[in-house]
């Protein structure tokens, strides 16, 4: 196992999303990260967006299986302090509370944001007093050539 | 495995064990250490089916792809 020196990465709901849909190459890359000793944070409202969208049992146990791995820790939300600073990401980013749970995490803690979709993270990163760091997972032999 | 249960204290939440106990009240369990066990074996074997599907889903992983994105992913993180 190789040593990790990545700061923590925070899921945001899309990744989240995918492992509910039985995504067999992000689970696979969620494992492997696990496998390396990279930390993962998975903010609760992430998991409660993705499960949301993936309504089934099998779903239910993908999203399940997230807290068996070794170096997950699922952040949850307590106590009227995180509630208010959830509501300002809201208010401030136009974020649903899903994704606003990732950022108001990522904020506080300075970690990075693995998202599907670096777009959607543009603009409430920039309603925001430091932006937020942003990866985007792809493949990039399968990027479409720009025009 | 063995037969023989193995002794421990645990200390758990009121209405928890309101509940076991109720459960031995009416004849749903034949202790409260046994509805506790089986609670556990429960566990113990959603905990499996998960693990299970998460290695079946693992298997069906393109090892290439993975590896361009976490590449992809350490590019970002040093970044270039």
């Amino acid at each position: 196992m190789s040593e990790v020196t990545a700061p923590p990465f925070v899921l945001d709901t899309s990744v989240v999303t995918a492992v509910a849909r039985g995504d067999p190459d992000i689970i696979g890359l969620l494992q492997g990260y696990d496998a390396r000793g990279q930390l993962l944070v998975i903010p609760a409202l992430a998991i409660a967006g993705a499960s949301l969208d993936a309504r089934s049992e099998e779903a239910d146990d993908l999203l399940g299986g997230l807290e068996l791995l070794d170096n997950v820790t699922i952040a949850p939300l307590r106590g009227t302090e995180q509630a208010a600073r959830l509501a300002e990401i809201i208010a401030r980013t136009g974020l649903d509370p899903w994704d606003a749970h990732v950022a108001a995490i990522a904020d506080v803690a300075i970690y990075p944001i693995l998202t599907l979709d670096a777009a959607k993270w543009r603009q409430p990163s920039a309603e925001l007093d430091e932006p937020l760091h942003i990866i985007e997972i792809s493949d990039p032999d399968e990027r479409e050539p720009e025009e | 495995m063995s037969d023989r249960k193995s002794r421990l204290t645990i200390t758990v939440d009121p209405d928890l064990s309101t509940y076991a106990e109720r459960l031995v009240a009416s004849g749903h369990a034949a202790s409260v250490s046994a509805a506790f066990n089986e609670a556990m074996a429960e566990k113990a074997y959603r905990d499996r089916r998960r693990r299970g599907l998460w290695k079946a889903k693992t298997d069906q992983a393109d090892p290439g792809r993975v590896a361009r994105m976490m590449a992809h992913v350490d590019q970002q993180l040093a970044g270039e």
